[in-house]
């Protein structure tokens, strides 16, 4: 019965892989993202490896959304600076 | 397979569906509230998961997703603020009603645990996890003037 949790998990990491594909605006991919790395902390906890989980969790909640919003905000302002030259 | 593990099985797939929904749909705004959300939603599970294979080592997981989500949130409503000005999204009754999911799972694993030192640990884990939640969800809604003025 355990297999249950193990398929929810896994469905969920599957759709929400697909979704953070899908989607054409890096601001919301990376929200997705933070979902997706929440979800696969899950899944790793189910598969009896909880270190792996801790670790996924540090990276992909807070670190990985970080590092793509600061991107993006950085290729947003030199665009605009840009526009505002000409 | 017994009834923690039962209890996390849903509380996983309806949680986790809900916010997979919210986040992959609808305008930036409420994508935040969702990402939110997730955290909310997903600790009490660890928390159940943790009961259910009779492995307290496990609870270390809850807390770190307690302690790291509304960080993650923060990161959004910080950077993101172009995108929620004038929109202040909220969703107050679902943020309450997850609070309250994560209140009782929180209570019903303390009574279980008896009084010691992982009863302290989950107290602590319950706290983290609702203030911190309560506090994102003020920020995204503009709560805070020095969080959304960027």
């Amino acid at each position: 019965m355990s297999d249950a949790l193990i398929l929810v998990a896994l469905l969920l990491v599957a759709a929400t892989a697909t979704a953070a594909v899908a989607q054409r605006d890096p601001a919301r991919q990376a929200l997705v993202l933070s979902v997706l790395g929440v979800f696969l902390a899950v899944l790793f906890t189910v598969l009896q490896a909880p270190d792996v989980g801790l670790s996924q969790l540090a990276v992909g909640a807070a670190l990985t959304p970080l590092l793509i919003m600061l991107s993006v905000r950085k290729i947003r302002r030199r665009r605009r600076d840009r526009d505002g030259a000409r | 397979m017994n009834g923690w593990i039962l209890a996390a099985t849903v509380e996983l797939g309806g949680g986790g569906a809900a916010a997979l929904w919210g986040v992959t749909t609808g305008p930036t705004a409420r994508r935040v509230v969702a990402q939110n959300l997730t955290t909310a939603a997903l600790c009490p599970a660890l928390l159940l998961l943790a009961q259910g294979y009779g492995r307290p080592a496990y609870v270390d997981l809850a807390l770190l997703l307690a302690l790291l989500g509304p960080v993650g949130t923060l990161v959004f409503a910080r950077l993101l603020h172009e995108d929620l000005e004038g929109r202040r999204p909220s969703a107050w009754g679902l943020t309450y009603a997850v609070a309250g999911v994560g209140a009782a799972v929180v209570i019903a694993l303390c009574a279980v645990t008896g009084p010691g030192r992982a009863m302290v640990k989950l107290l602590v884990i319950g706290a983290l996890l609702i203030g911190g939640n309560l506090i994102a969800s003020r920020a995204l809604s503009g709560g805070f003037r020095g969080v959304l003025g960027g």
